[in-house]
């Protein structure tokens, strides 16, 4: 009896001494959680994580992922800021390096890695091109020429990440000129609609979709997307869209743990999971990304037909902070 | 009335819990939030940035064409229905005022689900849904007391029906439609659900930029401007329309009685207006419950199977948890409201705590909401997530109507019956609560129907304040409307029949009341 109460009492002194410790440095145990048999990932719509990928996760932590998507980036990332602090979820899926000064300056996140990149092209449709005998465009500059009027759709700038990607690449090209050449497109009849899917899967006429434009703003990596995502994949040899490369802009997306998040250590676990060597290689093939990790491998399909630009449309960080929201504003004046 | 004066002393300090509730949650943040971002600069900056002069001059222009088109329906609406008395009159009547507590994106739900591509029209369309009801409630009464006698004497005279309308009727019913008329635009001004559904990404208005602004963009500054101006010009009409309120006071025909014709030879005409009104008031809410049930010309449940069967989980919406958080959002909102609604209202006379209590109905609730996310966001007030400020905010916009509802009632209750419970040894509680209270029950319901009705539509301040746990039905139907995908589309119209449905459910006593009266 007596012994049963010593062991009980050093068990609870050793318990408050962890939680000594876990409080004094940055409470980076699970005891230090709330409910740490659940980890909420909040993530855009598109994020669509291989079938099973967090069961490795579950099983060396005992913790389920439950992931949460809110609609696209722009919206996530507003909500997120709503909520900053006082957050709706413990990881964040979806910043990048064009919101991310929104991010910081909202004070959003304990902290953030790299965790994928990738491209923001134009694609067109090969097919459209090549039963027309006509040839695609190869730059910016062809697309606000009389030959290509009417056959790009876009996303709306400030819901869609792939929109503002697409917007900064112009300022990237085009310096001050930027808003002339979006006046051009636009008297080229350009299509503005409001998120990435609407594009492909309304507007979009290659890869299989029922659209009229054969121009669409998207990735790098929709042509192994589109193989992937076909039918039947093996009857595929090649995709229907191709990449304008010197129309690509550099993304960087980011994974970070919440400010405010009941649950700091699963979720900084989380975080590193999603850099390892596992989640890495999954993301080729599910999310359509490079991995950020050295040590992981790309999908022979991927390796073959994803575009990754060698010399890529970039703008440093801290113009991105200072101009983000003049830019936006000045852009919606022209486009909408 | 010496016996009164316990009662009205225990009411004055009870009067203090609703100035106080409006000032913290309502005052506050309001003032502050234009306070702390709104310098005068930026609104000139505002004002002279071309793109954002587009965006007010299109709100001006399509408040305008609203308020017209509503005129256009609801005025021989309003001449059929309070001059002539027909067989489905009372039906009639209760159809036209439905939309009056409907949610805004049900109605927007609806007219998007007969033009599915949306459009200026679309959103012309469902303004004038909502607002036929308000000229209907406003202009009706007044319209029924203009003296038929007087009318048929100058028709028998010679008078054509149309000079006899423009010389007898319009300078009595003026002030009514020009007041009519200053809520419409008001209403339509600052309209956001509708525009926000029906818009797509090129429609802007004011409201609605003031949202994008402040949380697409994460411009507050650009914001608030936008919403001082907004603010100004609403209560600049308000305030217009109210002025010129006192200038006509007292027709010449006015008797003060219900002059309700029955005379046969008219009885097609009215009756064939008011069908006419009523189904294009009705058709959108019709729309949506057929919406969620047909597509590409096939019947299917495929939209109501998809709000329970676990599709909408991974875009976020839990339909479970969203009507579980709608109906406790609901009765906290009314049993907030309705006791501070209460609190605020004085026997006697109008008291100051009930004119106060009208003030949200000046302000946009897209402003209220912008407002809340700038003021409460740090400690000690960082409420802006918390659950408990939605029901809140929701009491905040229902307490103008509660007031409106339960004053009346309350002045209503006849002194010399309170007296007498005085007389009869009964002390100031136990009057109010075995006499007073039970008079005005039916007051209370109808106050705790619109309040419920009120937290199930919100949309402009809640979408500053939704978050995925406590997230509402309104704003769960915007999101599913908002999104590609044949499947989410159409459970965002199952939705939204349910929405309706719970909110005709808990108007229902409202509605009556209005019909039988």
């Amino acid at each position: 009896m007596r012994r049963a109460l010593l062991v009980a009492l050093l068990g609870v002194l050793a318990l408050g001494a962890c939680g000594g410790t876990e409080s004094a440095d940055d409470s980076a145990t699970p005891a230090g959680d709330a409910n740490p048999s659940e980890v909420t990932l909040l993530a855009y719509d598109a994020f669509t994580p291989a079938e099973g990928i967090f069961d490795a996760f579950t099983a060396e932590t005992g913790a389920r992922v439950k992931v949460v998507t809110g609609g696209d980036s722009g919206t996530v990332i507003s909500k997120a800021i709503l909520t900053a602090g006082n957050p709706e979820g413990d990881v964040l899926w979806g910043v990048d390096n064009t919101t991310l000064p929104r991010a910081q300056n909202a004070d959003l996140l304990e902290s953030y890695e790299p965790v994928d990149t990738g491209d923001v092209c134009v694609n067109y449709s090969k097919k459209w091109y090549a039963q027309r005998g006509l040839q695609p465009p190869t730059g910016l500059d062809d697309l606000v020429t009389p030959q290509y009027r009417g056959q790009l759709v876009v996303q709306d700038a400030v819901n869609s990440s792939p929109g503002l990607a697409f917007l900064m690449a112009s300022v990237a090209q085009y310096g001050d000129g930027w808003q002339q050449w979006w006046r051009a497109l636009i008297d080229n009849d350009v299509k503005v609609v409001s998120d990435w899917t609407t594009a492909w899967t309304v507007e979009y006429a290659g890869g299989g979709n029922p659209g009229t434009r054969p121009l669409v703003v998207s990735y790098g990596s929709s042509p192994p997307a589109e193989i992937v995502y076909a039918a039947d994949p093996s009857a595929v040899t090649e995709p229907d869209s191709g990449v304008i490369k010197s129309t690509c802009f550099r993304q960087t997306e980011y994974a970070g743990v919440l400010r405010g998040t009941q649950n700091p250590a699963i979720a900084q676990k989380l975080v590193e999971y999603l850099l390892a060597r596992r989640f890495q290689e999954s993301m080729p093939l599910s999310l359509f990304v490079f991995p950020v990790n050295p040590d992981a491998a790309l999908p022979e399909v991927f390796a073959k037909w994803a575009v990754k630009a060698t010399k890529p449309l970039t703008l440093p960080a801290a113009d991105i902070a200072a101009n983000r929201e003049r830019w936006l504003r000045e852009w919606r004046a022209i486009a909408l | 009335m010496a016996g009164d004066r316990p009662v009205t002393r225990t009411r004055g300090t009870w009067r203090v819990l609703p100035l106080a509730f409006l000032g913290v949650f309502f005052a506050w943040p309001v003032v502050h939030g234009l306070v702390r971002h709104g310098r005068p600069a930026e609104v000139v900056s505002v004002l002279t940035d071309p793109s954002l002069r587009g965006v007010a001059w299109f709100t001006l222009w399509q408040a305008v064409a609203s308020t017209f088109l509503t005129l256009l329906v609801g005025m021989p609406v309003t001449w059929a229905l309070s001059r002539w008395r027909f067989r489905g009159a009372g039906v009639l009547h209760a159809l036209v005022t439905v939309p009056f507590l409907m949610p805004a994106v049900v109605v927007a739900a609806g007219v998007l689900a007969i033009m599915p591509g949306g459009g200026t029209v679309a959103i012309l369309w469902a303004h004038t849904v909502f607002n036929v009801s308000v000229v209907l409630r406003v202009v009706g009464p007044r319209w029924q007391m203009v003296n038929r006698e007087t009318l048929e004497t100058a028709e028998s005279l010679g008078a054509t029906p149309w000079r006899a309308f423009a010389t007898m009727t319009w300078p009595d019913i003026r002030g009514a439609v020009r007041n009519a008329v200053a809520v419409v635009f008001a209403f339509c001004f600052s309209s956001f659900a509708v525009v926000s559904v029906l818009g797509g990404p090129s429609v802007r208005t004011l409201e609605t930029e003031v949202f994008t602004q402040a949380v697409r963009i994460g411009d507050m500054r650009t914001a608030t401007a936008l919403a001082v101006v907004q603010t100004i010009t609403v209560l600049a009409v308000l305030w217009v329309g109210r002025m010129r309120d006192g200038d006509d006071g007292g027709g010449t025909t006015l008797t003060g009685v219900r002059h309700v014709s029955e005379r046969m030879r008219m009885r097609p005409l009215p009756a064939i207006v008011a069908g006419l009104g009523a189904g294009f008031v009705i058709a959108p809410l019709v729309a949506v419950a057929m919406r969620s049930v047909r597509r590409d010309g096939r019947w299917t449940l495929l939209g109501w199977r998809a709000l329970f069967n676990g599709t909408l989980d991974n875009v976020g919406v839990d339909i479970p948890s969203v009507l579980a958080s709608s109906a406790g959002f609901a009765v906290a909102t009314v049993l907030i409201a309705v006791p501070l609604a209460l609190a605020a209202c004085r026997r006697t006379r109008q008291s100051v705590a009930e004119t106060v209590s009208m003030a949200p109905l000046l302000v946009s609730s897209v402003t209220l909401g912008l407002g809340l996310v700038i003021t409460f966001d740090r400690a000690p007030w960082d409420w802006r997530g918390d659950a408990w400020l939605l029901p809140v905010v929701h009491a905040v916009v229902a307490l103008p109507l509660a007031v409106r509802t339960i004053g009346p009632a309350l002045r209503a209750v006849g002194g010399e019956v309170l007296d007498a419970a005085s007389d009869l040894g009964a002390g100031p509680w136990r009057r109010w609560l075995t006499v007073e209270l039970p008079m005005i029950r039916p007051a209370l319901a109808r106050a705790a129907g619109i309040s419920a009705a009120v937290s199930l539509g919100e949309f402009g301040a809640t979408s500053f304040l939704s978050r995925s746990g406590t997230m509402t039905v309104p704003i769960a139907v915007g999101q599913l409307l908002g999104r590609p995908g044949p499947v989410l589309q159409q459970a965002g119209f199952a939705l939204a029949t349910v929405s309706g449905l719970a909110v005709v459910l808990s108007g229902r006593c409202y509605v009556q009341s209005t019909r039988t009266r």
